[in-house]
């Protein structure tokens, strides 16, 4: 395997570790989840260049912009957190408890 | 040059290395900062200047900004520092699980190094990325369409989750 593509499959690894062994903040899953993406789009703008084809440099675009959407509502969960429960701690997402 | 794409390689995988193990929000943000400005200049070594222009406007000077803020409104006001060994313990626990991977999958091929350029000889007037996304004007205009919807779309659904007074699931005050 090639080193650049090590790189990005690692840190696409190390964000979904992050996701899932997240400790106290909602706001460090969110930044893990931006970063999942972060470590998607480039590759993504990496694979039009190795297969020469110009019209795939629309996927990293598009994207984006859904990368974009995704990050409004993960904000907007933590702030509707915030203001009920006073900080976005995760035990405060207890509702469905056994 | 092909080290130092290397380098800027290892800078990303760093920087995403202290997004996934942070101490605090405020050092998780500072590492997702430091991977996509890393990731842009990767992207600028490659040849696609365009999408690195995309990532640094709309990603690192949009949403990272976004980001930061919402940061500044859910975080400690005395955090943690990197010294705690439970901080370093999750960043080389995180280490150890992919090195244990890539030997178990047999990855390591690293002699073979060769760093991916689009072969411009000569001059050109229209690169790569440029065309390539001006087809999303031309021939993708549905799916400009597509994605301009669910952007607006989004809007209300921002509204919805922080409607407040017993009226959402989220915010029952």
């Amino acid at each position: 395997m090639s080193p650049l593509h090590f790189s990005f499959y690692s840190a696409f690894t190390f964000s979904c570790l992050g996701l899932a062994f997240h400790r106290t903040h909602l706001i460090s899953a969110l930044l893990c989840l931006e970063s999942m993406m972060l470590s998607m789009f480039i590759p993504l703008s990496m694979w039009p260049l190795e297969n020469q084809t110009p019209s795939f440099t629309l996927v990293p675009i598009l994207m984006l912009a859904f990368s974009a959407c995704e990050a409004g509502a993960g904000l907007a969960t933590l702030v509707a957190s915030t203001r009920t429960h006073g900080s976005d701690h995760l035990h405060n997402l207890n509702l469905l408890q056994c | 040059m092909t080290y130092f794409v290397i380098f800027l390689g290892i800078c990303f995988m760093l920087g995403v290395l202290a997004v996934a193990s942070n101490p605090s929000p405020y050092y998780g943000v500072l590492g997702l900062v430091l991977a996509s400005v890393v990731g842009c200049g990767w992207l600028v070594s490659l040849g696609v200047s365009f999408i690195s222009l995309v990532l640094f406007m709309v990603y690192l000077g949009g949403m990272l900004v976004v980001f930061v803020y919402s940061v500044s409104l859910a975080a400690d006001p005395y955090p943690q520092a990197w010294g705690d060994w439970r901080v370093v313990g999750y960043g080389l626990g995180f280490v150890l699980v992919v090195c244990v991977g890539v030997f178990l999958a047999g990855f390591v091929d690293f002699w073979k190094v060769m760093v991916v350029t689009v072969d411009s000889g000569g001059m050109s007037l229209v690169r790569l990325d440029f065309s390539g996304v001006a087809m999303f004007y031309s021939c993708g205009a549905g799916l400009f369409l597509v994605a301009g919807w669910g952007l607006l779309l989004v809007l209300f659904v921002v509204l919805e989750l922080v409607r407040g007074l017993s009226r959402g699931a989220i915010r029952a005050v």
